[in-house]
């Protein structure tokens, strides 16, 4: 569902921007190629700036649009700590009134693609704009997708619908009752009794059945049985947990649509035991600049929680490290104490992909344990699993080991004594 | 040709007394409460039927109820901004100073949780003793100070300075004294914080003391040598090693190093060119040294004098005026035949002795001099500066005070109220003093005693530096934020004397800078980065002078003989002596030292009197028996226990117990010894004649001794003579023409494969000097729980490896049991030899403890190992009960989670010093040495990530890594060319209860002694 409202949400906003240069193609200073401009932009800007609002740059839209010396916007550009050196008024201004944070210098740019990038910012800032006021048209009120309220008004017409259907199913029962009854038809309630005491002699009848009391007893008996082994035997047992998180951290759009490597975050996975849960440090990294879904005209709530745990204020840029607070995630995947497992050794030795114990984690909104981490899933696992001995030179002392290799047969980790006692509980 | 001497653990078990008999016929000899469940009114009693069933209905429903409880939600809290070298799940190691040793220190997730010896060490080579490897417990003692306070009540930091800056102001202007009062600092930049204080405040004065004092080695280096210093003893390069009562492997000095430099003539490698050192002591209570010892004689504290009078007289051919025969035969005998070795030994030769007495240690400088070890043996330009502490400057500090001159006193790691002889005369004397202050992060005995307590860092939190031999600098790092609302003891002395500088980080660094890089060829950031990293900088070696002794020695011998006829008064003679594990008792507080066993009387949290078994039969006392010491105006009650080789006439009573506020675990532990200290010729001495009543109460002592009866068998313990040794090197292994493979015989158990490794051990008794200090580290290492006195009495303490010690009787090389009856017997315990022997899980390949186990809990792996999976576990014992080696351990309670148990472990601070690597273990399992398979699987997983082979000696198990003698060698048995290899391959190697046909993963090579040319 997330995927769909962001594949249309993408669509529409590409829709509406060539729409967008279309109709302003011929605008007064629109003198450089936007689409490449557009690429140019992406490629450059956007780790520090953002057309609409403020990020660690001002929000360049507005600000270009107002500003039309292009010459000096340039220079600028293109190199501004030589402006701030020359003590340029402007410049200087501009660099105070962004606390002396220095903008990186791109004298790879050319005057043209600078002129590129103007005439993107300005298009963009200028269709961004009459998007906005024309809330009626029928892309931006795409863009926004359903709201919750116009879902909850669904709901409520439904259930209003239902209700309406019921009560009016009422009335037509009374209604044809008071019509049998003005034609003095009583016999069906006798009718309906007569029923009644029939079956309350046939089950009369089958309580005698040894038979069937035998069949039925042995039947209880088994479900019964086979329910209190099978959930005895799942005690404990966590698959398919999945706890409600203090972020709604999304999965599926990290790992799934951004493709961010699982090991951006989980570095642990390669060089400790513990994959370990990204501090918030690793999360800022990429969303000091990233506030809001894409599109989105206000600053995520989730997201907004990482700021409020690092005490951090994105109007500021500042950290105030006396509002920190943790962040208390929690656990899925608890493995008893008396269990010890080690993640380096089976992401970096054993090369196993994160997914065949956690599962499509890619497409998960809320993350679920996957696997049900009994001894049993991992011994199987153990006794299957290959061992893959190329290229490391650990294995070819083994010489035991190194025969069955020659030999081309299979090694799997319970032969190397992967499923021995030792191995796990210490 | 097996060995045919008979080895016993204890003095029950070699007098068969019937108690020990009785037991010893039980399947376990301590009681199992069993019949007094069955005959109490618990079963006992008649159940109707009727009972029973609503019973039964009434467990199974709560048992149900209890199991429906929600499982619970974990959390998981990642950091907020995560460090740049944590990650977590990995350790950091930190280098460091522990008493003049570098250190590393592993922390996990920024705490630390070992302590691990810095392979580059100078003094021990990465060799630590159990107090090192206890100290990162008490980091986290929940009874540290947690802000600074005045008067017993919080006060804080801010408010502290305020008052002591304003009474110093004041204290300054009525011009009277201000004490600094210490134990031996060796930190270069604490002292120079001293000298800048001093500076500030013309009227202070350092003094530093020490507990146990070494002011009488130091002075007598003055009076002969003009030399105030205590030299740095170097027993590796002695043949010939005579002690009178100095325990360098237990207490002496620098005994972690002691140890290193002693063995490296003992061990397998010095056997191996046939070399073997000799070692002669003269003692009176049984140490650590003494049981070392190749000959040990025991002589009274009154003898000492005379003893080394006539060693003097023997190696200089002179007679000193006022000599007299000692009484003890064999004592006398044994100064001839000692001197004559000394002699032959000329420049490898070493005396040394424990005595405090500056006239004693005037006289053994005489020797050594006579005896050319200056220089080869003793280094007087390099010297020691462990202990500096004067023991007339405190005396004349305490007058001070008590004349009312003293305004101002600072007390840093010095506790005078309990460790000074006179402990009236301090507290007397405090009362005087306007401006108390100490740096004590416990409420100790002095602090209490202060107005202001100003909480230092615990060691792991500071920055600091330390130098204990010349020329060799330390540094130390903090590797942990401070856990509670505590200063620096420097930072504040810098803060209160308005030093410029106003941090001690800054200080540090400064000193380093400007006195202290260079010396190690460093200078500027990438220096001090560079010493981070390596810990510690060596400076060129002082040239070393020659130092003849030319002092008139007839008044040193005047002053030796009236020291003994004093003490020779007819009376008991006291003598007072530290325990491997407590010391001088600053660490009380540690459970892991008070359940570390003494070696030799193996007795856990108690100190006691020991008393020779003759005189025990003499005087009419059994074990435990509690008698009334008396002496030097002072008197306590202690049980007594009978301890073979301990001097007759006299008893032995350790210092370092008996505090009243070091803290839960410590507080009231046995009885303060320090008092029976007294004061002549400016030191304090440790003898004292005292006399004994007998109170008539029983206080058992909780020994880890009798536990486990030997039962007759002689292949448990195997020792030959450096003589037999070098006709055959596997003397008394019981290797030979008519040794049996007990192998062939092998009905029960199948063969394993070893395809990768064959991890197995290596154990020199003949490096092994039975300190202990292997037992802490595995402590640390693997969770192991403290059980208390208490528990250790009911033989329930939970360590995995621990060292058995075997007496044997001293036959003189004669070989043999005594022949005499039971009166020579006594006769003879005063001569006894002792072997020790590390025992712990042997990893049999036919483990005796797998065969039993109903539920597959322990079984074989493919290493070699004995795997025990706890959470398999059901707890029926049968293992222990198989297993021959009982190294098997039961968790009688749930030791992490137990209201009994609260002091101990099990605190959320405490808990913080767990090896989060290894599970804590649940009662009602067995649990028994792993061979640190956390360590195993962790070198096995580093080498797979670097894609090469395991290297030897990449894994290290935890005993081997602190064993300062090198005496555990791990490896992989399936390498040829492995450490552990070559080790089991030495002519020396058995293997304990071969016959059994366990085929034990540990050998252990046979003790050795070197007692050729005894003929006393």
């Amino acid at each position: 569902m997330r995927s769909f409202s962001l594949i249309f949400k993408q669509f529409s906003r590409s829709v509406l921007l060539i729409a967008g240069f279309a109709f302003l193609g011929s605008s007064a200073y629109a003198q450089g190629d936007a689409t490449k401009g557009e690429a140019i932009f992406k490629a450059n800007c956007t780790t520090c700036h953002k057309i609409d609002i403020r990020l660690i740059g001002p929000a360049l839209g507005p600000t270009v649009t107002s500003d039309t010396d292009d010459k000096w916007l340039t220079k600028w550009i293109e190199n501004n700590q030589a402006l701030i050196a020359a003590h340029d008024k402007k410049a200087l201004d501009i660099y105070n009134q962004y606390a002396q944070a220095n903008m990186t210098v791109f004298t790879q740019l050319s005057d043209g693609d600078v002129a590129n990038i103007l005439s993107y910012v300005r298009t963009a800032w200028k269709t961004q704009q009459t998007a906005a006021a024309k809330p009626g048209a029928s892309g931006p009120a795409a863009e926004t997708g359903p709201s919750d309220l116009v879902i909850y008004a669904l709901i409520g017409v439904i259930i209003l619908a239902f209700i309406i259907i019921l009560v009016l199913n009422k009335v037509v029962i009374t209604l044809e009752r008071l019509l049998e009854k003005n034609q003095g038809l009583f016999i069906e309630e006798v009718a309906v009794e007569k029923v009644a005491v029939d079956r309350f002699a046939f089950a009369r009848k089958l309580a005698k059945n040894k038979k069937f009391v035998f069949f039925t007893l042995l039947c209880g008996t088994l479900a019964l049985g086979s329910w209190t082994w099978i959930t005895m035997w799942n005690t404990n047992v966590h698959q398919g947990y999945q706890p409600v998180q203090p972020i709604k951290f999304p999965h599926d759009l990290h790992a799934g649509a951004m493709k961010i490597d699982c090991q951006y975050c989980h570095s642990g996975a390669y060089k400790s035991k513990n994959a370990s849960i990204p501090s918030l440090n690793v999360c800022m990294n990429c969303h000091k600049t990233i506030d809001r879904t894409l599109n989105s005209k206000t600053a995520s709530p989730e997201i907004k929680k990482i700021y409020d745990a690092l005490g951090y204020d994105p109007q500021t840029q500042k950290y105030d490290s006396t509002k920190t607070r943790p962040m208390q995630w929690i656990r899925i995947h608890n493995l008893p104490d008396f269990a010890y497992f080690n993640h380096s050794q089976h992401v970096k030795v054993a090369k196993l992909r994160c997914q065949t114990c956690h599962g499509p984690i890619e497409t998960m909104k809320e993350v679920y344990q996957y696997s049900p981490l009994t001894m049993k899933w991992c011994v199987q696992c153990h006794k299957r699993t290959n061992v893959d001995f190329k290229g490391n030179a650990y294995y070819t002392k083994m010489e035991a080991v190194h025969n069955l290799i020659k030999e081309g047969k299979p090694v799997t980790a319970a032969m190397m004594g992967g499923i021995e006692c030792g191995k796990c509980h210490y | 040709m097996d060995s045919n001497k008979k080895y016993w653990k204890g003095l029950e078990e070699l007098n068969k007394t019937p108690e020990f008999v009785e037991k010893n016929k039980h399947e376990f000899a301590e009681p199992i409460p069993i019949e007094e469940v069955l005959t109490g009114g618990g079963l006992g009693g008649k159940t109707p039927r009727r009972d029973f069933l609503k019973a039964l209905g009434f467990g199974v429903g709560a048992v149900t109820l209890a199991a429906c409880q929600k499982v619970p939600v974990h959390k998981s809290i990642p950091y907020l901004i995560k460090p740049e070298e944590v990650t977590p799940g990995v350790a950091n190691y930190y280098a460091s100073t522990f008493e003049g040793h570098a250190i590393l220190v592993k922390t996990r997730e920024g705490r630390p949780i070992k302590i691990e010896g810095n392979p580059h060490d100078l003094l021990s080579k990465g060799g630590l003793s159990g107090q090192a490897q206890a100290s990162v417990l008490d980091l986290y003692d929940v009874n540290r100070l947690k802000n600074s306070m005045r008067d017993g009540g919080d006060y804080g930091w801010g408010q502290t300075d305020g008052f002591i800056k304003s009474e110093l102001a004041a204290i300054k202007a009525g011009g009277k004294k201000i004490r600094i009062v210490s134990s031996t600092i060796t930190s270069p930049s604490t002292l120079a914080v001293i000298a800048d204080f001093i500076t500030q405040f013309p009227t202070t004065k350092h003094v530093a003391y020490d507990a146990v004092s070494y002011t009488g080695i130091i002075q007598a280096n003055q009076n002969s040598f003009n030399k105030a210093v205590l030299p740095h003893y170097y027993f590796d390069k002695a043949d010939v090693i005579v002690s009178f009562g100095a325990d360098f492997l237990g207490t002496w000095i620098s005994p972690a190093e002691f140890i290193r430099q002693y063995v490296q003539n003992r061990n397998n490698k010095s056997l191996q060119n046939k070399k073997m050192s000799r070692h002669i002591q003269f003692e009176t209570g049984m140490s650590v040294t003494g049981t070392n010892a190749d000959v040990r004689i025991p002589i009274k504290p009154s003898e000492e004098g005379l003893a080394l009078v006539a060693l003097y007289n023997a190696i200089s051919g002179t007679t000193l005026p006022g000599t007299k025969p000692l009484k003890n035969n064999i004592a006398d005998k044994a100064i001839a035949i000692v001197a004559k070795e000394l002699v032959a030994a000329k420049g490898k030769a070493l005396v040394v002795a424990g005595s405090n007495d500056v006239a004693t240690q005037v006289l053994v400088n005489a020797i050594n001099s006579q005896l050319g070890s200056y220089g080869t043996t003793i280094d007087l330009d390099n010297p020691s500066l462990q202990y500096s502490g004067n023991d007339a400057g405190l005396v004349e500090f305490v007058n001070e005070m008590k004349r009312g001159e003293v305004d101002a006193v600072f007390f840093l790691n010095a506790n005078p109220v309990y460790d000074y002889y006179n402990s009236k005369d301090v507290t007397d004397g405090l009362k005087k003093v306007r401006l108390k202050v100490s740096f004590s992060d416990h409420a100790d005995e002095t602090a209490s005693a202060c107005n202001i307590i100003a909480p230092n860092h615990y060691y792991l939190e500071s920055w600091g530096d330390d130098n204990a031999i010349e020329g060799y600098y330390t540094i130390l790092q903090p590797t942990i934020n401070p856990v509670y609302d505590t200063r620096q003891a420097e930072h504040s002395l810098l803060i209160w004397s308005e030093n410029p500088v106003k941090d001690y980080y800054t200080y540090v660094r400064k000193n380093w800078d400007a006195n202290l890089l260079a010396k190690g060829g460093l200078s500027g950031q990438s220096g001090w980065e560079t010493l981070l990293q390596t810990g510690f900088v060596k400076a060129a070696e002082n040239p070393k002078g020659t130092y003849t002794f030319g002092r008139d020695l007839n008044a040193v011998a005047q002053t030796i003989l009236d020291h003994s006829d004093l003490l020779a008064d007819g009376k008991v003679e006291l003598q007072l002596y530290q325990t491997v594990a407590m010391r001088d008792g600053k660490k009380a507080n540690n459970p892991w030292l008070q359940e570390l066993p003494d070696p030799v009387s193996k007795v856990t949290w108690d100190n006691f009197a020991a008393v020779s078994p003759t005189d025990m039969k003499n005087w009419g006392y059994e074990d435990g028996d509690v008698v009334k010491i008396d002496g030097n105006n002072y008197s306590i009650t202690l049980p007594v226990l009978s301890q073979p080789g301990q001097t007759q006439g006299t008893i032995s009573v350790a210092v370092g117990y008996g505090r009243t506020l070091a803290g839960p675990v410590g507080d009231n532990v046995g009885k303060n010894a320090f008092p029976f200290h007294s004061l002549r010729n400016g030191t304090f001495q440790t003898t004292a004649t005292v006399s004994l009543t007998k109170t008539g109460d029983n206080s058992p002592l909780s020994q880890t001794q009798t536990h486990h009866s030997i039962e007759g068998r002689n292949s448990i313990i195997k020792e030959a003579t450096f003589t037999e040794y070098l006709k055959n090197p596997a003397a008394r292994t019981g290797k030979g023409k008519d040794h049996k493979d007990y192998n062939e015989n092998n009905l029960f158990w199948q063969d394993y494969d070893h395809p990768q490794y064959n991890w197995v051990m290596a154990i020199d008794l003949n490096a092994c000097t039975g300190c202990g200090a292997c037992v802490v580290a595995c402590s640390a290492e693997n969770n192991v729980p403290v059980v208390g006195k208490a528990e250790v009495g009911r033989r329930r303490e939970m360590h995995w490896i621990r060292i058995d010690r075997y007496y044997s009787f001293d036959d003189n090389g004669q070989g043999g049991v005594t022949k005499e009856k039971e009166i020579a017997r006594l006769e003879d315990l005063d001569h006894v030899r002792v072997v020790y022997q590390p025992m712990l899980c042997q990893h049999c390949d036919h483990a005796p403890c797998e065969t039993v186990c109903p539920v597959l809990a322990t079984v074989h792996s493919s290493e070699g190992l004995n795997h025990m999976a706890y959470n398999r576990c059901v707890g029926t014992r049968y293992c222990a009960n198989n297993c021959p080696y009982k190294v098997r351990r039961f968790n009688w309670f749930n030791y992490w989670n137990d209201a009994r148990f609260e002091n101990y472990l099990q605190n959320d601070h405490t808990l913080l010093v767990l090896n989060p690597d290894v599970v804590t273990r649940f009662r009602g399992v067995m649990e028994k040495c792993s061979m640190c398979i956390q360590r195993i699987q962790a070198g096995k997983l580093k080498a797979k990530i670097e894609k090469r082979a395991v290297r030897d000696g990449d894994i290290k198990v935890a005993c081997q890594q602190t064993c300062p003698a090198n005496a555990i060698v791990f490896g992989n048995a399936n390498d040829p060319n492995s450490e552990v290899s070559k080790a089991l391959a030495s002519e020396r190697t058995y293997y304990v209860l071969e016959e059994l046909g366990v085929q034990p993963g540990i050998g252990y090579q046979v003790k050795i002694r070197n007692i050729s040319e005894t003929e006393a």
